[in-house]
């Protein structure tokens, strides 16, 4: 009766791959037609790339996409403002990586990233000389290459270096950060203004869509909790509020805000057509994160809650310690998945005549000295989105197995 | 400590669940409700610590008259334990946290010393040694234990449990009944809803026999077990044995 488990060996690549692809004689062929089409396709796509694409047009408007019309004397303030967020990403992820609450390190997506290291090095180094970059796109790009370099160090130095205490800390950088960010950006303090209307291209992209996540959060946990209310008046409100935001398509919202923002918002708040725009977001995105937030506080089962209760806890409490952290937990994905929803929606600000990262490329492609380069642009600016994309499906695993107790990485 | 009289309750969709229910609970004493399923033990158990409000009727709790205040209300639920049927342990907490969130967060105690006398309880119920595992590490009988020690962390006055034993497997049923046979020892006030019999017989000072929502029998163990006097006391006696 005792039935010996058989000895396993760990299988090697090759024999993972082998078993993975070419199973039987069918799963075999479907492989090699499939291997066939991605290669061509791959193979096509880098010759167009390296032979017939024509970069310039990208490298004589990089500036362009990635600040827009900032002044380029004040663009000192954006470099040291993305050191500061290289610094403060690189510290974030190493605590998240190296620190679970309970059990060993769990190690997280770069496994091994000294080889990711390798490939940046030599892309830092061999990209420019090969492409024939002006020597200012050179340096910026080996100042990116710096930075992510720092992050990574960061990541590895100051994960270990902090004491537990002030490891808790950590996440208050984000909305620190941001106030620095916003005062780095738009001036004051002793610095010089710089109008919202000189924003652009990926620092616009990347502000919008970093406002609303930040403040659509906390406004969408709120109508959750008012959805589920025992007052019929925020009950209702909130269920209102949901289902019209959730019924409209984005872009009438946004006329809307442009139009209606400055009436309903206090004096200040909404200034100009950016802020207007960007707070049309977040109360859009608002609504959906209420719905994910939503069906995470439905997965908390009610006795949770009495105990908290019975325990002398008061609603409030009750809710921040003991229900919420559960169901933002299980809402984390779906809630990870608006906010890049959010990002690739602030594409529609360019409808509204901001110049966004797709409004600066339309400009861009209008400009008769680069006409019919459409291709080139469209793919540079998919590769950024899906780079900032790619970014916060990161975090937002990190942050999952962080989280859950019992951490096991699921792949 | 506990008086409740002619309690009466309807639920939202219109079910008379506490038909006028009378009891009164002294200081040290250990009462067992037992009744048949869905007769409202645990409907009239969860008034006590106002999880469930009522119509007509009144109860006063340690001196206090619950009523719609809510003041009253956390005052009660601060001397009130409760220990649910499903343990109710916060997951994302460990068995320390869990012992020490309400005393530190409601009694405003500093953290070191809630967390010791923390380590004490623990230590009564047996598990010390588990203080820093999640409670999804634990048996069912090690959760329901730290689910007691997590009440009693807030220093209550009375102790209700409702069907502590039902969701564990048979061989754990034991180690949670010694732990609150030992709390019955030390005085404490305790309001059990269970079908342990033997617990009734040897640690209640009444047993009370709901059915329908009406208290239908109220004596001693030695008496409700050998001699009950109503029919269907005797009905319900017959079916658990
Ligand atoms: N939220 C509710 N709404 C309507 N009726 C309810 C509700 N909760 C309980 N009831 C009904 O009230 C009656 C008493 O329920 P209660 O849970 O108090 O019974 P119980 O004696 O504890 O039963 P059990 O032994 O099954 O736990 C039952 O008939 C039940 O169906
Ligand atoms: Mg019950």
């Amino acid at each position: 009766m005792d039935a010996v488990p058989p000895l396993r060996l760990r299988p090697g690549a090759w024999q993972r791959l082998r078993r993975g692809l070419f199973a039987s004689r069918v799963d075999g062929l479907i492989s090699i037609v499939l291997i066939g089409f991605l290669l061509a396709a791959a193979l096509g796509l880098a010759k167009w790339a390296l032979f017939q694409a024509q970069w310039a047009v990208i490298s004589a408007n990089s500036t362009l996409f990635a600040v827009g019309r900032y002044p380029l004397e004040q663009q000192w303030r954006l470099w040291l403002l993305t050191t500061l967020l290289a610094l403060a990403t690189g510290l974030s992820w190493g605590l998240l990586r190296a620190f679970p609450r309970s059990g060993p390190p769990v190690t997280l997506w770069p496994r091994n990233d000294r080889w990711a290291v390798a490939i940046l090095v030599v892309l830092a180094i061999w990209r420019p000389m090969a492409l024939q970059l002006a020597l200012p796109i050179q340096m910026r790009w080996w100042a990116i290459t710096g930075l992510l370099l720092l992050a990574r160090w960061a990541a590895g130095r100051w994960g270990q270096a902090i004491p537990q205490v002030s490891r808790r800390l950590v996440p208050l950088i984000w909305p620190l950060l941001y106030l620095v960010g916003m005062v780095l950006i738009s001036g004051g303090l002793g610095l010089v203004q710089v109008a919202p209307s000189e924003w652009g291209g990926l620092l616009l992209t990347l502000l919008m869509s970093s406002f609303a996540i930040l403040l659509c959060f906390p406004l969408g946990v709120l109508l959750a909790l008012g959805r589920r209310s025992e007052l019929p008046l925020l009950r209702w409100g909130s269920v209102l509020y949901i289902e019209f935001i959730r019924g409209a398509p984005l872009i009438t919202l946004l006329f809307l805000g442009q139009n209606i923002l400055g009436f309903l918002l206090p004096g200040g708040m909404a200034p100009d057509r950016v802020w207007r725009a960007a707070w049309v977001l977040t109360f859009f995105a608002a609504a959906y994160v209420a719905e994910a937030v939503r069906s995470g506080l439905s997965a908390v089962p009610a006795g949770q809650l009495e105990a908290a209760r019975s325990l002398g806890l008061p609603l409030p409490l009750a809710l921040i310690h003991v229900v919420l952290p559960q169901a933002l937990r299980v809402a984390l994905p779906a809630t990870v998945g608006q906010f890049i929803t959010l990002l690739q929606d602030t594409t529609l600000l360019s409808l509204i005549g901001l110049l966004d990262l797709l409004g600066t490329a339309r400009t861009v492609m209008a400009n008769p000295e680069f006409l019919g380069k459409n291709a080139e642009v469209y793919l540079v600016l998919a590769v950024l989105f899906w780079c900032c994309c790619a970014a916060l499906g990161l975090g937002s695993r990190a942050l999952e197995i962080r989280l859950n107790p019992q951490a096991q990485p699921s792949r | 400590m506990i008086e409740a009289r002619g309690v009466e309750k309807w639920y939202p969709n219109g079910f008379h669940a506490l038909r006028g229910v009378d009891l009164s609970v002294e200081q040290g004493e250990v009462v067992v409700i037992m009744g048949p399923s869905g007769s409202g033990k645990s409907t009239f158990l969860r008034t006590f610590n106002a999880l469930e409000d009522f119509q007509k009727g009144s109860i006063t709790v340690d001196g206090i008259t619950l009523s719609d205040d809510l003041r009253h209300i956390d005052a009660i639920r601060r001397e009130v334990g409760m220990v649910f049927q499903q343990f109710n342990l916060f997951p994302h907490l460990t068995v320390l946290d869990n012992l020490t969130l309400a005393p530190v967060l409601v009694r405003k105690l500093a953290k070191a010393e809630v967390q010791r006398r923390a380590l004490e309880l623990l230590e009564r119920v047996g598990i010390a040694e588990q203080a820093h595992k999640y409670p999804g590490q634990l048996s069912g009988g090690q959760q329901q234990r730290v689910a007691i020690a997590r009440s009693l962390c807030m220093e209550p006055r009375i102790m209700l449990f409702d069907e502590p034993t039902s969701a564990l497997d048979p061989e754990m049923v034991q180690e949670v009944l010694e732990v609150m046979q030992g709390l019955a020892r030390d005085g404490m006030t305790m309001v059990v809803v269970t079908h342990e019999v033997r617990f009734a017989r040897q640690v209640a000072h009444r047993v009370v026999l709901m059915d329908d929502g009406e208290v239908v029998e109220m004596a001693p163990p030695e008496r409700f077990f050998s001699n009950p006097q109503h029919p269907r006391s005797r009905q319900f006696l017959s079916q658990i044995s």
